[in-house]
Protein backbone atom coordinates (compact mmCIF):
# COMPACT_ATOMS: atom_id res chain seq x y z
CA UNK A 1 0.00 0.00 0.00
CA UNK A 2 1.93 2.91 -1.55
CA UNK A 3 0.46 6.41 0.65
CA UNK A 4 0.67 9.21 -0.80
CA UNK A 5 3.66 12.03 0.14
CA UNK A 6 4.31 14.92 1.60
CA UNK A 7 6.92 17.51 2.48
CA UNK A 8 8.99 17.54 5.72
CA UNK A 9 11.52 19.83 6.96
CA UNK A 10 13.23 18.96 9.91
CA UNK A 11 15.86 22.30 11.21
CA UNK A 12 17.95 22.60 14.01
CA UNK A 13 19.91 25.31 15.01
CA UNK A 14 22.91 23.90 13.80
CA UNK A 15 21.12 23.61 10.79
CA UNK A 16 18.70 21.72 8.10
CA UNK A 17 18.39 18.11 9.16
CA UNK A 18 16.60 16.68 6.69
CA UNK A 19 14.19 18.05 3.76
CA UNK A 20 11.84 16.22 1.42
CA UNK A 21 9.50 14.41 0.48
CA UNK A 22 8.25 12.00 3.42
CA UNK A 23 4.96 8.96 3.63
CA UNK A 24 4.66 9.14 6.98
CA UNK A 25 6.45 10.72 9.75
CA UNK A 26 6.43 9.27 13.41
CA UNK A 27 7.88 11.35 16.64
CA UNK A 28 6.12 11.91 19.93
CA UNK A 29 4.57 15.35 21.30
CA UNK A 30 4.14 16.11 24.74
CA UNK A 31 0.73 14.21 24.77
CA UNK A 32 1.66 11.05 23.32
CA UNK A 33 3.12 9.29 19.97
CA UNK A 34 2.28 10.73 17.08
CA UNK A 35 2.20 9.67 13.17
CA UNK A 36 1.29 12.02 10.30
CA UNK A 37 0.24 11.51 6.87
CA UNK A 38 -0.29 13.71 3.92
CA UNK A 39 -3.25 16.04 4.06
CA UNK A 40 -2.92 15.79 7.74
CA UNK A 41 -4.83 18.38 9.80
CA UNK A 42 -2.94 22.25 11.19
CA UNK A 43 -1.44 21.50 14.13
CA UNK A 44 1.18 22.98 16.17
CA UNK A 45 2.36 20.69 18.84
CA UNK A 46 5.56 20.46 21.55
CA UNK A 47 8.06 17.80 21.03
CA UNK A 48 9.38 15.53 23.33
CA UNK A 49 12.75 13.71 23.11
CA UNK A 50 12.37 10.52 21.38
CA UNK A 51 13.19 8.49 18.22
CA UNK A 52 12.36 10.88 14.81
CA UNK A 53 11.52 8.07 12.22
CA UNK A 54 10.79 9.36 8.50
CA UNK A 55 9.43 7.02 5.82
CA UNK A 56 10.47 8.14 3.23
CA UNK A 57 9.11 4.84 0.95
CA UNK A 58 7.11 1.38 2.36
CA UNK A 59 11.02 -0.40 2.73
CA UNK A 60 13.22 3.06 3.81
CA UNK A 61 13.18 4.48 7.28
CA UNK A 62 15.19 7.66 8.53
CA UNK A 63 15.89 7.83 12.20
CA UNK A 64 16.75 10.08 14.33
CA UNK A 65 17.48 10.69 18.00
CA UNK A 66 15.35 14.02 18.67
CA UNK A 67 15.27 16.41 21.27
CA UNK A 68 12.92 18.77 22.26
CA UNK A 69 11.33 20.96 19.55
CA UNK A 70 8.03 21.84 18.13
CA UNK A 71 5.88 20.17 15.08
CA UNK A 72 3.81 22.54 12.51
CA UNK A 73 1.65 21.28 10.37
CA UNK A 74 -0.34 23.09 7.30
CA UNK A 75 -0.71 22.67 3.63
CA UNK A 76 0.33 19.40 3.20
CA UNK A 77 3.56 19.82 4.45
CA UNK A 78 5.18 19.59 8.15
CA UNK A 79 8.01 21.52 9.88
CA UNK A 80 9.72 20.22 12.82
CA UNK A 81 11.79 22.41 14.66
CA UNK A 82 13.90 20.45 17.28
CA UNK A 83 16.90 21.47 19.37
CA UNK A 84 18.84 18.45 17.88
CA UNK A 85 18.78 15.55 15.42
CA UNK A 86 21.46 13.22 15.40
CA UNK A 87 21.67 10.18 13.92
CA UNK A 88 21.66 6.81 16.55
CA UNK A 89 24.95 5.56 14.92
CA UNK A 90 26.72 8.36 16.22
CA UNK A 91 25.42 8.62 20.09
CA UNK A 92 28.11 7.58 22.78
CA UNK A 93 25.71 5.47 25.32
CA UNK A 94 28.50 5.56 27.79
CA UNK A 95 28.47 9.10 27.57
CA UNK A 96 24.89 9.29 27.53
CA UNK A 97 24.52 6.80 31.04
CA UNK A 98 26.98 9.30 32.69
CA UNK A 99 25.02 12.19 32.07
CA UNK A 100 21.81 10.74 33.05
CA UNK A 101 23.79 9.70 36.28
CA UNK A 102 25.06 13.37 36.86
CA UNK A 103 21.66 14.85 36.21
CA UNK A 104 20.10 12.15 38.44
CA UNK A 105 22.78 13.69 41.39
CA UNK A 106 21.87 17.03 40.34
CA UNK A 107 18.25 16.26 40.87
CA UNK A 108 19.07 15.13 44.77
CA UNK A 109 21.01 18.20 45.37
CA UNK A 110 18.49 20.90 43.76
CA UNK A 111 15.61 22.11 45.91
CA UNK A 112 11.58 21.75 45.36
CA UNK A 113 10.04 23.98 43.19
CA UNK A 114 13.25 25.85 41.94
CA UNK A 115 13.89 26.42 38.48
CA UNK A 116 17.05 24.54 38.66
CA UNK A 117 14.96 21.21 39.21
CA UNK A 118 12.76 21.76 36.56
CA UNK A 119 15.53 22.22 34.07
CA UNK A 120 17.60 19.11 35.52
CA UNK A 121 14.51 17.03 35.02
CA UNK A 122 14.54 18.02 31.54
CA UNK A 123 18.12 16.69 31.39
CA UNK A 124 17.29 13.88 32.48
CA UNK A 125 14.38 12.69 30.22
CA UNK A 126 16.61 13.69 27.51
CA UNK A 127 19.25 11.97 28.44
CA UNK A 128 17.01 8.95 29.51
CA UNK A 129 14.89 9.23 25.98
CA UNK A 130 18.57 9.12 23.64
CA UNK A 131 20.25 6.43 26.17
CA UNK A 132 17.23 4.31 25.03
CA UNK A 133 17.44 4.85 21.28
CA UNK A 134 21.52 4.28 21.75
CA UNK A 135 20.96 0.97 23.20
CA UNK A 136 18.06 -0.38 21.12
CA UNK A 137 20.37 0.39 17.41
CA UNK B 1 78.03 44.01 17.19
CA UNK B 2 76.93 41.16 16.81
CA UNK B 3 78.74 38.15 14.62
CA UNK B 4 77.61 37.06 11.82
CA UNK B 5 76.59 34.11 13.64
CA UNK B 6 74.58 35.03 16.55
CA UNK B 7 72.45 37.11 13.56
CA UNK B 8 72.12 33.77 11.34
CA UNK B 9 70.75 32.27 14.87
CA UNK B 10 68.30 34.56 15.07
CA UNK B 11 67.07 34.82 11.62
CA UNK B 12 66.30 31.09 11.67
CA UNK B 13 64.59 31.48 15.15
CA UNK B 14 62.48 34.04 13.35
CA UNK B 15 61.88 32.41 10.40
CA UNK B 16 60.45 29.21 12.28
CA UNK B 17 58.05 31.53 14.42
CA UNK B 18 56.93 33.16 11.18
CA UNK B 19 55.92 29.26 10.13
CA UNK B 20 54.02 29.23 12.87
CA UNK B 21 52.30 32.42 12.83
CA UNK B 22 51.60 31.56 9.35
CA UNK B 23 50.04 28.21 9.68
CA UNK B 24 47.60 29.79 12.86
CA UNK B 25 46.32 32.48 10.23
CA UNK B 26 45.46 29.80 8.07
CA UNK B 27 43.76 27.46 10.65
CA UNK B 28 41.99 30.56 11.92
CA UNK B 29 40.74 31.21 8.24
CA UNK B 30 39.43 28.07 7.60
CA UNK B 31 37.70 28.16 11.05
CA UNK B 32 36.35 31.44 10.74
CA UNK B 33 34.10 30.23 7.31
CA UNK B 34 32.64 27.39 9.49
CA UNK B 35 31.73 29.87 12.28
CA UNK B 36 30.46 32.29 9.49
CA UNK B 37 28.33 29.10 8.15
CA UNK B 38 26.82 27.96 11.58
CA UNK B 39 25.55 31.58 12.04
CA UNK B 40 23.87 31.46 8.74
CA UNK B 41 22.72 27.97 9.30
CA UNK B 42 20.77 29.28 12.72
CA UNK B 43 18.95 31.71 10.65
CA UNK B 44 15.97 29.66 9.69
CA UNK B 45 15.70 28.36 12.74
CA UNK B 46 15.28 31.39 14.88
CA UNK B 47 12.57 32.57 11.92
CA UNK B 48 10.19 29.05 12.53
CA UNK B 49 10.42 29.94 15.90
CA UNK B 50 9.84 33.58 15.62
CA UNK B 51 6.67 32.95 12.64
CA UNK B 52 5.35 29.87 15.45
CA UNK B 53 5.49 32.28 18.31
CA UNK B 54 3.40 34.76 16.56
CA UNK B 55 0.59 32.06 15.50
CA UNK B 56 0.39 30.50 19.00
CA UNK B 57 0.23 34.00 20.37
CA UNK B 58 -2.59 35.19 18.17
CA UNK B 59 -4.56 31.85 19.36
CA UNK B 60 -4.24 31.91 23.03
CA UNK B 61 -6.81 33.74 24.68
CA UNK B 62 -4.61 36.07 26.75
CA UNK B 63 -1.67 36.29 24.45
CA UNK B 64 1.82 35.49 25.88
CA UNK B 65 1.04 34.66 29.10
CA UNK B 66 2.99 35.97 32.09
CA UNK B 67 6.37 34.08 32.10
CA UNK B 68 8.56 34.90 35.75
CA UNK B 69 11.42 35.49 32.75
CA UNK B 70 8.99 37.99 30.97
CA UNK B 71 8.54 40.31 34.42
CA UNK B 72 10.96 42.76 35.32
CA UNK B 73 11.95 42.77 38.97
CA UNK B 74 10.79 45.67 41.29
CA UNK B 75 14.09 46.37 42.03
CA UNK B 76 16.98 46.17 40.90
CA UNK B 77 19.41 44.91 43.44
CA UNK B 78 22.29 42.82 41.64
CA UNK B 79 23.05 42.80 37.98
CA UNK B 80 24.38 39.48 36.18
CA UNK B 81 26.84 40.37 33.62
CA UNK B 82 27.54 37.60 31.18
CA UNK B 83 31.08 37.68 29.47
CA UNK B 84 31.13 35.93 26.74
CA UNK B 85 34.75 35.36 25.32
CA UNK B 86 37.47 32.69 24.26
CA UNK B 87 39.29 30.31 25.87
CA UNK B 88 42.63 30.98 24.36
CA UNK B 89 44.71 33.86 23.80
CA UNK B 90 46.69 34.80 20.97
CA UNK B 91 43.56 36.88 19.43
CA UNK B 92 44.44 40.71 19.48
CA UNK B 93 42.29 42.39 21.99
CA UNK B 94 39.33 39.63 21.43
CA UNK B 95 39.50 38.51 24.90
CA UNK B 96 41.15 41.67 26.91
CA UNK B 97 38.44 44.20 24.93
CA UNK B 98 35.23 42.40 26.63
CA UNK B 99 37.02 41.66 29.98
CA UNK B 100 37.07 45.69 30.09
CA UNK B 101 33.90 46.48 28.92
CA UNK B 102 32.39 43.82 31.70
CA UNK B 103 34.23 45.53 34.42
CA UNK B 104 33.44 49.01 32.90
CA UNK B 105 29.14 47.79 33.10
CA UNK B 106 29.60 46.50 36.60
CA UNK B 107 31.42 49.74 37.97
CA UNK B 108 28.16 51.56 35.96
CA UNK B 109 26.08 49.46 37.65
CA UNK B 110 27.77 49.35 41.02
CA UNK B 111 27.28 53.40 40.75
CA UNK B 112 23.70 53.27 40.35
CA UNK B 113 23.13 51.03 43.38
CA UNK B 114 23.30 47.80 42.11
CA UNK B 115 26.40 44.67 42.49
CA UNK B 116 27.28 43.17 39.35
CA UNK B 117 27.13 39.21 39.92
CA UNK B 118 29.72 37.76 36.36
CA UNK B 119 29.08 34.24 34.68
CA UNK B 120 31.58 33.83 32.64
CA UNK B 121 32.01 31.96 28.99
CA UNK B 122 35.62 31.19 27.69
CA UNK B 123 38.41 30.48 29.87
CA UNK B 124 40.39 33.96 29.28
CA UNK B 125 37.38 35.81 30.82
CA UNK B 126 37.30 33.49 33.94
CA UNK B 127 40.86 33.63 34.39
CA UNK B 128 41.04 37.42 34.28
CA UNK B 129 38.16 38.01 36.21
CA UNK B 130 39.55 35.93 39.08
CA UNK B 131 42.62 37.41 38.83
CA UNK B 132 41.38 40.89 39.48
CA UNK B 133 40.41 39.12 42.60
CA UNK B 134 36.57 39.14 41.09
CA UNK B 135 34.30 36.26 42.06
CA UNK B 136 31.97 34.57 39.59
CA UNK B 137 28.91 32.87 40.00
CA UNK B 138 29.76 30.50 37.41
CA UNK B 139 31.43 30.29 34.25
CA UNK B 140 31.54 27.88 31.29
CA UNK B 141 34.38 27.02 29.44
CA UNK B 142 35.92 24.65 26.52
CA UNK B 143 33.72 24.82 24.06
CA UNK B 144 34.26 28.28 22.35
CA UNK B 145 36.29 26.63 18.93
CA UNK B 146 32.68 25.18 18.35
CA UNK B 147 30.25 26.27 20.62
CA UNK B 148 27.02 23.74 20.62
CA UNK B 149 23.69 24.82 21.09
CA UNK B 150 23.41 22.43 24.05
CA UNK B 151 26.24 25.07 25.57
CA UNK B 152 23.74 27.78 25.26
CA UNK B 153 21.27 26.18 27.09
CA UNK B 154 22.97 25.17 29.46
CA UNK B 155 23.85 29.06 29.79
CA UNK B 156 21.02 30.57 29.35
CA UNK B 157 18.80 27.67 31.59
CA UNK B 158 21.52 28.94 34.22
CA UNK B 159 20.34 32.12 33.76
CA UNK B 160 17.23 31.96 33.89
CA UNK B 161 17.08 29.79 36.95
CA UNK B 162 19.22 32.77 38.16
CA UNK B 163 16.59 35.03 37.34
CA UNK B 164 13.50 33.23 38.42
CA UNK B 165 15.17 31.90 41.53
CA UNK B 166 16.08 36.08 42.60
CA UNK B 167 19.56 35.57 42.40
CA UNK B 168 19.92 38.53 40.35
CA UNK B 169 17.55 40.96 39.13
CA UNK B 170 18.73 42.11 35.67
CA UNK B 171 20.84 40.08 33.01
CA UNK B 172 23.43 41.86 30.60
CA UNK B 173 25.31 40.02 27.66
CA UNK B 174 28.95 41.44 26.82
CA UNK B 175 30.02 39.77 23.85
CA UNK B 176 32.10 40.40 20.20
CA UNK B 177 29.57 40.80 17.74
CA UNK B 178 30.64 39.89 14.16
CA UNK B 179 31.00 42.49 11.48
CA UNK B 180 33.19 41.25 9.54
CA UNK B 181 36.54 39.14 8.98
CA UNK B 182 38.80 42.22 10.40
CA UNK B 183 36.26 44.19 12.43
CA UNK B 184 34.39 43.50 15.50
CA UNK B 185 32.50 45.34 17.95
CA UNK B 186 31.72 44.30 21.54
CA UNK B 187 27.99 44.59 22.01
CA UNK B 188 26.11 44.82 25.44
CA UNK B 189 22.10 42.91 25.47
CA UNK B 190 20.05 43.03 27.90
CA UNK B 191 19.19 39.07 28.13
CA UNK B 192 16.79 38.96 31.09
CA UNK B 193 13.94 40.06 31.40
CA UNK B 194 12.72 39.22 27.95
CA UNK B 195 11.11 41.98 26.05
CA UNK B 196 8.10 41.14 25.35
CA UNK B 197 7.84 43.18 22.27
CA UNK B 198 10.89 41.58 20.83
CA UNK B 199 9.16 38.31 21.41
CA UNK B 200 6.43 38.94 18.16
CA UNK B 201 8.62 41.50 15.81
CA UNK B 202 8.63 40.02 12.69
CA UNK B 203 11.28 41.58 10.91
CA UNK B 204 13.70 44.35 12.76
CA UNK B 205 17.42 44.88 13.37
CA UNK B 206 19.45 44.20 16.48
CA UNK B 207 22.76 45.20 14.87
CA UNK B 208 22.64 48.55 17.18
CA UNK B 209 24.47 48.30 20.62
CA UNK B 210 21.84 48.44 23.67
CA UNK B 211 18.99 46.89 21.88
CA UNK B 212 16.86 43.76 23.86
CA UNK B 213 18.62 40.72 22.87
CA UNK B 214 15.82 38.90 21.17
CA UNK B 215 15.34 40.85 18.44
CA UNK B 216 18.65 39.45 16.75
CA UNK B 217 18.61 41.17 13.33
CA UNK B 218 16.84 38.86 10.73
CA UNK B 219 14.52 39.38 8.45
CA UNK B 220 11.99 36.63 7.84
CA UNK B 221 12.72 34.35 5.20
CA UNK B 222 10.49 34.38 2.27
CA UNK B 223 10.04 31.04 -0.45
CA UNK B 224 9.18 28.79 2.23
CA UNK B 225 5.09 27.95 1.97
CA UNK B 226 3.14 29.46 4.24
CA UNK B 227 0.92 26.89 6.77
CA UNK B 228 -1.89 28.96 7.68
CA UNK B 229 -5.08 28.41 6.40
CA UNK B 230 -7.57 26.37 9.00
CA UNK B 231 -7.67 26.98 12.31
CA UNK B 232 -4.75 24.47 13.50
CA UNK B 233 -5.32 22.00 16.37
CA UNK B 234 -2.97 22.30 19.36
CA UNK B 235 -1.38 19.94 21.64
CA UNK B 236 -1.26 20.84 23.97
CA UNK B 237 -3.08 24.55 24.70
CA UNK B 238 -1.32 27.73 23.19
CA UNK B 239 -0.39 29.01 26.08
CA UNK B 240 1.47 25.66 26.95
CA UNK B 241 3.39 25.50 23.69
CA UNK B 242 4.48 29.55 24.34
CA UNK B 243 5.72 28.65 27.98
CA UNK B 244 8.24 26.61 26.26
CA UNK B 245 8.85 29.05 23.11
CA UNK B 246 9.65 31.80 25.24
CA UNK B 247 12.43 30.34 27.34
CA UNK B 248 14.08 29.20 23.88
CA UNK B 249 14.37 32.34 22.91
CA UNK B 250 16.92 32.98 25.38
CA UNK B 251 18.81 30.43 24.61
CA UNK B 252 18.82 31.36 20.73
CA UNK B 253 20.01 34.88 21.76
CA UNK B 254 23.00 32.83 23.82
CA UNK B 255 23.99 30.62 21.16
CA UNK B 256 24.10 33.59 18.26
CA UNK B 257 26.27 35.09 20.48
CA UNK B 258 28.28 32.36 20.91
CA UNK B 259 28.65 32.12 17.58
CA UNK B 260 29.12 35.56 16.61
CA UNK B 261 31.98 35.43 19.64
CA UNK B 262 33.63 32.62 17.92
CA UNK B 263 33.38 33.74 14.42
CA UNK B 264 35.36 36.92 15.66
CA UNK B 265 37.71 35.40 18.01
CA UNK B 266 38.64 33.76 14.25
CA UNK B 267 39.14 36.53 13.01
CA UNK B 268 40.82 38.13 15.25
CA UNK B 269 43.27 35.63 15.51
CA UNK B 270 43.45 35.63 11.98
CA UNK B 271 44.35 39.35 12.04
CA UNK B 272 46.62 39.46 14.79
CA UNK B 273 48.55 36.00 13.12
CA UNK B 274 48.59 37.91 9.94
CA UNK B 275 50.14 41.14 11.43
CA UNK B 276 52.57 38.44 13.38
CA UNK B 277 53.94 36.91 10.23
CA UNK B 278 53.97 40.61 8.68
CA UNK B 279 56.43 41.35 11.29
CA UNK B 280 58.63 38.76 11.49
CA UNK B 281 58.83 39.55 8.02
CA UNK B 282 60.24 43.07 8.81
CA UNK B 283 61.90 41.41 11.28
CA UNK B 284 64.24 38.89 8.72
CA UNK B 285 64.54 42.13 6.33
CA UNK B 286 66.47 43.99 8.97
CA UNK B 287 68.65 41.37 10.47
CA UNK B 288 69.16 40.23 7.02
CA UNK B 289 70.05 43.63 5.96
CA UNK B 290 72.35 43.46 9.46
CA UNK B 291 74.08 40.20 8.60
CA UNK B 292 75.50 41.37 5.08
CA UNK B 293 76.81 44.69 7.42
CA UNK B 294 78.64 42.32 9.31
CA UNK B 295 79.68 39.83 6.54
CA UNK B 296 80.85 43.00 4.55
CA UNK B 297 82.53 44.67 7.64
CA UNK B 298 84.45 41.64 8.18
CA UNK B 299 85.70 41.10 4.18
CA UNK B 300 86.93 44.89 4.55
CA UNK B 301 88.75 44.22 7.58
CA UNK B 302 90.67 41.24 6.01
CA UNK B 303 91.39 43.25 3.28
CA UNK B 304 92.88 45.87 5.16
CA UNK B 305 94.91 43.42 6.71
CA UNK B 306 96.16 42.09 3.74
CA UNK B 307 96.86 45.33 2.34
CA UNK B 308 98.61 46.59 5.16
CA UNK B 309 100.55 42.74 5.36
CA UNK B 310 101.55 43.09 1.52
CA UNK B 311 102.85 46.93 2.58
CA UNK B 312 105.01 45.91 5.36
CA UNK B 313 106.63 43.09 3.25
CA UNK B 314 106.77 45.64 0.83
Amino acid sequence: MAHRKFTVEVLTPEGEAFAGEVEMVSTRTTLGQIGILANHAPLLATLEPTELRLYTSESQILRFAQAEGYLQVGGNHAMLLVEEAVEPGSLDAAKLQARLEEAERELDAAGDDTEKRRVVERDKRRAQAFLQIAEAG
Amino acid sequence: MASQRDVRNRISAVKNIQTITRAMEMVAAARLRRAEQRIEALRPYADAIRRMTSQAAEAAAAGVPKLPILSEHAQVARVGLLLVAGDRGLAGAFNSQIVRAGVAAGRQHEAQGAAPVYFASGRRPAASLSFRGVELAASFTGFTDRPAYADARRIAERLMAAYVDDEVDRVEILYNGYVSPISQVVRRETLLPLQQASLLADAGDGAGGEQPAGTGGEQATGGRPRTRRATPDYEPSPEEILRRLVPDYVVISVFRALLESTASEHGARMTAMRNATDNAGTLIEDLTLQMNRARQAAITQEIMEVVAGAEGIG
